[in-house]
């Protein structure tokens, strides 16, 4: 005899009933046992509020689950770390900070943005941690173990400053040369490009010069092209490379800006890191406070 | 969805319990007496001693909804049958472990349903029943427990884990355990009878 064929058997044995007029009997004897108890028919208009009650307390299930996690993560995200704004590396809801800046960074979907946003709150981890170091009271013997830990965490979000930064860099130099595409076939294309450039850097440099900028441009090519016959071949190459030398000044100036940015928050970092290893915590703070401008 | 449907038709019935509601009491009780009645009977081996303890648990059941005591059970047919499990407890604690042994007595002779058929198949299976049924109060406590409500009363492993407060795992190793205690204390008798 195999399982199934004892499974099969034992099934044959829900033919053990009870006797049926014992059934009969016993409720009956029932019914009046709990009719004492205060058993009643409860009205119709009862039945439909308990319907619907029960509808609704299954159906709340899952919507309710839901609906709470949502609530949590934007509350978690919005809220959260203004919540836990003061707590300082070595409090115990210090954790608490990371976990919603953590939740407030994975919740942001622009890619440059969120980056930015890392690399402001591994600043403020940074300038948390020495604020935390220079403090005598808790920088002694007796909490040698987490000022070793502080340390450690210092060198990682300094680095993480540093990616997030160079992250930040490459992503802007990814996104340059499709505003300023190499038109370079013709002079006129030439212009178009140097139109754009100027445009990218209408706030920065003030509209009059760059449009004087770019008629100068634009009048010098029309001259070369109506006097390509007069003028040598020669000649027509020479205006062509000044008209190149001309836009690619504009364009230099445009592109110094955040690379001096880069290289001087880097600079600012290593110096921040050198004074955080001489115990220097205030000036390295200061530095620190530094790159956060910078990030703004 | 039938899941869900079996979810939303528990939580009325338990609703209208908790309302006093008589009509609903009595479904309760016609749709599970036979199946607590048989968890009883196949526990404890004596029918009238079965027949007042199914009663009595009915009646517990109504007082323990009605005391608000009802959230400790997923289900409400769960909680038939932790306040059985319990029940039978008691029982066995007033007559001092005293039980059965044997379902085989001359009252309780299992009969095939249909009886204007008796067949040598029909003999041979009445054999094989009263067989099966004489060899179930040999088996430890909680396998016949777990024999009892997944392959006679059909519950679910989740029923069941709940009622017993195992896991599915375990309830599947422990009625796997169960078959085979069960096979190997028929095929014992089988071998002595042939010898």
């Amino acid at each position: 005899m195999d399982n199934r064929e004892l499974i099969a058997k034992l099934n044959n044995l829900k033919s053990m009933n009870p006797d049926s007029a014992w059934l009969a009997n016993n409720r009956e004897l029932l019914l009046s046992q709990i009719s004492n108890s205060g058993a009643e028919n409860i009205s119709a208009w009862k039945a439909v509020l308990i319907n619907f009650s029960s509808v609704a307390r299954i159906a709340s299930r899952p919507v309710f689950s839901l609906g709470v996690f949502i609530l949590l993560l934007l509350f978690g995200s919005f809220f959260g770390r203004s919540l836990f704004l003061n707590a300082k590396p070595n409090d115990s809801l210090y954790i608490a900070k990371i976990i919603s800046e953590k939740l407030k960074v994975n919740t942001t979907f622009n890619t440059q943005e969120r980056d930015k946003l890392a690399l402001q709150f591994a600043t403020e981890h940074a300038q948390a941690i020495t604020s935390v170091l220079s403090d005598p009271t808790f920088n002694n013997e007796a909490n040698k173990d987490q000022v070793a830990r502080l340390n450690d965490n210092f060198k990682e979000e300094v680095a993480t400053v540093q990616n997030k930064f160079n992250k930040l860099d490459a992503s802007k130099k990814m996104t340059r040369p499709s505003t300023a595409n190499p038109k370079l076939n013709s002079d006129f294309a030439l212009i178009d490009d140097n139109v754009v450039i100027a445009d990218s850097a209408r706030d920065k440099q003030g509209i009059q010069l760059i449009d004087s900028a770019a008629n100068q441009i634009k009048v010098e090519v029309l001259e070369s092209t109506k006097a390509s016959s007069a003028l040598s071949s020669l000649t027509a190459k020479e205006a062509k490379i000044n008209l190149a030398s001309s836009t690619g000044n504009i364009a230099s100036s445009s592109e110094s800006a955040p690379e001096v940015n880069k290289n001087g928050a880097s600079q600012i970092l290593d110096e921040a890191q050198k004074l955080f290893d001489q115990k220097d915590y205030s000036q390295a703070s200061k530095k620190l406070k530094e790159v956060e401008e910078i990030i703004k | 969805m039938s899941n869900l449907a079996q979810k939303f038709r528990d939580r009325r019935i338990l609703n209208r319990l908790k309302n006093r509601d008589k009509e609903a009491f009595i479904r309760v009780y016609d749709q599970n007496v036979k199946d607590i009645y048989r968890f009883v009977y196949f526990k404890i081996s004596n029918r009238e001693e079965a027949n007042d303890l199914t009663s009595m648990i009915f009646l517990k059941t109504w007082n323990h909804i009605q005391n608000k005591t009802l959230e400790d059970a997923k289900t409400l047919r769960a909680l038939l049958y932790k306040i059985a499990r319990n029940s039978i407890i008691d029982y066995y604690r007033e007559n001092n472990g005293k039980k059965f042994t044997s379902l085989d007595d001359q009252d309780n002779k299992l009969e095939i349903i249909d009886e204007s058929q008796n067949t040598p198949e029909d003999l041979d299976k009445e054999t094989n029943l009263n067989l099966i049924k004489s060899k179930l109060p040999l088996l430890k406590d909680e396998y016949l427990e777990v024999i009892i409500m997944r392959f006679i009363n059909d519950l679910s492993l989740e029923e069941i884990a709940d009622i017993s407060g195992k896991n599915r795992g375990n309830v599947r190793v422990l009625l796997h355990r169960a078959l085979n205690a069960l096979r190997e204390l028929i095929e014992k008798e089988q071998g002595s009878n042939n010898e």
